[in-house]
């Protein structure tokens, strides 16, 4: 049931070209128009960073970029919100450990 | 820099509406949007909605979105930015947008803000754990993007938004272990509730969660009674298996763009935290800035749309110059004024009332026709029966009668009362129903069964022929049916005709394919169907024997639940009619008592 939706009693998904970019070097599908956080979520990653103090895991909470819960490094820039930016072809995605401060 | 006449900020319905009446009005506007489309909750919406028919009752969230965005990008005189954040507002009437990483300004003469609203944190311990979302977040996913994050789902917040989200969930396939509730009550719509309890959800009342178990994920949660202060009462901890816990304990207006624009802002919790102080007309304390939706006070869809209008009507006056036309706008803001307070006067909007009575906006109360109750109509005749007797802003049933059998009225809060002479057993009420509350029923007396039509909105859809079980209002198994009709609706809300014995007429109201678990006939003491099949299979054919060796129905409900149940299997198993088979006698206590209470004598305090 985790994934992908594919049959629905009211909606039909009209899901774009198939994109594939990497999540800490490992490939991931995706289609376009998604967003990051919502790929990672249909491969089953729920773990987005660690908090800067206590390190412990954060994941997706609104998923409308209100609450920056889902805070990633994406092609080397950090504190992108992952639940807004769509997915690009070849695109790199971290977690984010800590702050994200470019060292 | 652009220069606009109107700047509408945020695209939800309440800012479609008022830019649609804008345009129409001549007046220029540009519309922003942070997302790609516009339609804000309603895109993420599959059910349909509530309300009256002329705001687009009975028909599904995401399809009201597309009815609004079609009539906006018809209109010229609407320029529309999506994927725009406005990030600041200020005092000389300039909006800042970022847009593709790159910052926009435009100015307006009159500005509306409809943000909407955000989503309620709830603190409880691990709340951060990945795999506690808000609601909304798991809508965005699962009807938006077609991915399901989870498996095994617990709500927390029976509103409607919890209710919804669990059909939902449902909907795409996922399994939900039940709602939590703090309150003694139901916080949303009795139809939405009874649509998932009767898909066998169980609401926990007067229940909080403690915590989420689990280090890098959600693996279950540990709940607790709560007394009426909401304290956790020690010792009523159980733990939940879930791999996902969505949170929903309501909503809260995004107000800082409408601070940032020098509104001025007042806590009213009844309206849903800190909004923007307005007049009827939805103008704020800066003249130039109106407001409009969730952000004016938590409500719903179509009183978004009705205060977009008004706040658009009253922003147009600004540029109309010819005094006729002044007045015939003037005529259309207290026509919707009017609509609104309609809306407004059921019972559910008690909130709402006290909090607008705060900003000097009082609502009267209408007059309402009586209710009936649920009606049973006469037997014998294929009719619809309606379960909805809470007073809710609706009248979708009575709009789409096109025999006039079921009457609402001025107030669209009075319940439905149906006239069974006008009733044709069409069923287009039953597809209707955003609620789901109406079915049809036909009894056959000579043959001793009855047709029940129960409205279905999951897949796979069943077929004609098909053994399924029939269920109570709570999802339990009453008995055996046989699928005798479906009928496919454009709405996707289609209706499963089922065949049950007549005994169980008014208590089959769900269907479901049978599992390979057998169901529990008797929840109290935990016996199931093929417990009894087997002790009846034996060679016991009378029912108190049966109820010696079994315990089935002398559970703490004393029988009420499952006793015509039991009855029901015996009388298949031995082709003796329920009615001629004696059903034993009934003991007190009749309702369940805190065991305590039998212990009363022999408190040792
Ligand atoms: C689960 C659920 C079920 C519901 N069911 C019903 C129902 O059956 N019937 C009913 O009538 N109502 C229902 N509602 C309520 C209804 O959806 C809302 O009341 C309604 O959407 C409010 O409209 P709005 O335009 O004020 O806000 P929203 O729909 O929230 O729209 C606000 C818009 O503003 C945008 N925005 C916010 N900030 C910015 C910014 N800084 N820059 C640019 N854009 C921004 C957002 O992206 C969004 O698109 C339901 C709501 C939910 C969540
Ligand atoms: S079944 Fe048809 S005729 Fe009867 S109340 Fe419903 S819509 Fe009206
Ligand atoms: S029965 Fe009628 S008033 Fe009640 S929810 Fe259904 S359509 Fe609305
Ligand atoms: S999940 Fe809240 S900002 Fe992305």
């Amino acid at each position: 049931m985790e994934g992908r939706i594919k049959a629905h009693p009211i909606l039909e998904f009209r899901r774009g070209k198939r994109v594939k970019f990497y999540f800490e070097d490992r490939e991931i599908e995706a289609y376009e128009g998604e967003t990051v956080a919502a790929a990672l979520q249909a491969n089953g990653i729920r773990v987005l960073r660690y908090t800067p103090n206590t390190k412990r895991p954060a994941g997706l909470f609104c998923a409308i970029g209100k609450c920056s819960s889902c805070l990633m490094k994406i092609d080397g820039v950090p504190n992108v919100r992952s639940c807004m930016t769509k997915v690009r072809e070849g695109m790199h995605v971290r977690r984010q450990n800590g702050r994200g401060d470019v060292l | 820099m652009k220069s606009y006449e109107t700047i509408v900020v945020g695209g939800g319905p309440a800012g479609m509406m008022a830019a649609i009446t804008l345009g129409s009005k001549g007046v220029k506007t540009l519309i922003l949007d942070e997302n790609d489309e516009l339609g804000g909750q309603l895109v993420k919406q599959t059910h349909k909605f509530f309300g009256d028919h002329a705001h687009y009752a009975s028909v599904r969230g995401f399809e009201i979105a597309q009815k609004l965005q079609e009539k906006i990008f018809q209109d010229t005189n609407i320029e529309v930015e999506t994927s725009a954040t406005v990030i600041g507002i200020y005092p000389n009437k300039m909006v800042v947008y970022a847009k593709n990483g790159k910052e926009f300004k435009a100015t307006y003469e009159k500005l509306l803000i409809s943000t909407g609203a955000m989503e309620k944190q709830l603190p409880f311990i691990n709340s951060d754990l990945p795999g506690v979302y808000g609601a909304g977040a798991v809508q965005t996913l699962m009807n938006e993007y077609g991915v399901m994050p989870g498996r095994r789902f617990l709500i927390i917040g029976s509103g409607n938004i919890g209710l919804i989200l669990a059909y939902q969930l449902i909907q795409a396939g996922a399994e939900v272990r039940g709602i939590v509730e703090a309150l003694g009550k139901i916080g949303g719509y009795a139809v939405h509730a009874k649509k998932i309890k009767r898909l066998g959800v169980p609401i926990f009342l007067k229940h909080t969660i403690v915590r989420a178990i689990g280090n890098e994920s959600v693996l279950g949660a540990v709940i607790a009674k709560v007394d009426n202060n909401f304290n956790i009462i020690p010792g009523t901890e159980v733990e939940k298996v879930a791999d996902t816990i969505c949170v929903s304990v309501g909503l809260t207006p995004l107000s800082e763009l409408a601070e940032q624009a020098g509104c001025k802002v007042e806590y009213i919790p009844q309206l849903g935290g800190y909004v923007p102080v307005r007049n009827e007309r939805m103008q704020t304390s800066n003249p130039d800035v109106f407001i409009a939706g969730d952000l004016s006070s938590i409500e719903e869809a179509t009183t978004a749309m009705i205060e977009g209008k008004i706040a658009a009507l009253e922003m147009s006056r600004n540029f109309i110059k010819i005094a006729a036309n002044k007045k015939n706008i003037e005529n259309e803001i207290n026509d919707e004024i009017k609509t609104l307070a309609l809306f407004r006067s059921g019972p559910k909007s008690a909130k709402i009332r006290t909090g607008l009575e705060k900003f000097g906006i009082n609502i009267k109360h209408v007059p309402k026709i009586e209710s009936y109750g649920v009606q049973i109509g006469p037997t014998g005749k294929l009719r619809a029966i309606v379960d909805c007797t809470e007073e809710i802003p609706c009248n979708s049933c009575e709009a789409a009668c096109s025999f006039g059998a079921i009457h609402i009225g001025e107030n669209l809060n009075s319940t439905p009362v149906v006239d069974y002479d006008k009733c044709t057993g069409c069923a287009t009420c039953v597809t209707a129903c955003p609620g789901l509350a109406i079915h049809m029923l036909k009894e056959d007396l000579e043959n001793s069964t009855a047709l029940v039509g129960i409205p279905y909105e999951l897949l796979p859809l069943p077929e004609k022929g098909q053994k399924m079980w029939a269920l109570d209002e709570d999802g339990n198994y009453v008995c055996d049916s046989i699928v005798k009709r479906v009928v496919k609706y454009p709405n996707k809300t289609n209706i499963v005709y089922i065949e049950v014995p007549i005994e169980f007429s008014r208590k089959v109201l769900s269907v479901s394919f049978p599992k390979k678990e057998s169901p529990f006939v008797c929840r109290c003491e935990e016996i199931t169907l093929d417990k009894i099949e087997r002790v009846v299979d034996s060679g016991i054919t009378d029912f108190e024997e049966l109820k010696r060796l079994t315990r089935v129905t002398m559970g703490p409900c004393g029988g009420k639940n499952c006793k015509l149940v039991v009855l029901g299997i015996l009388s298949r198993k031995t082709g003796v009619p329920i009615s001629k088979l004696s059903h034993g006698t009934s003991r007190p206590p009749v309702k369940p008592v805190e065991f305590s209470l039998f212990m009363k004598g022999s408190d040792p305090t």
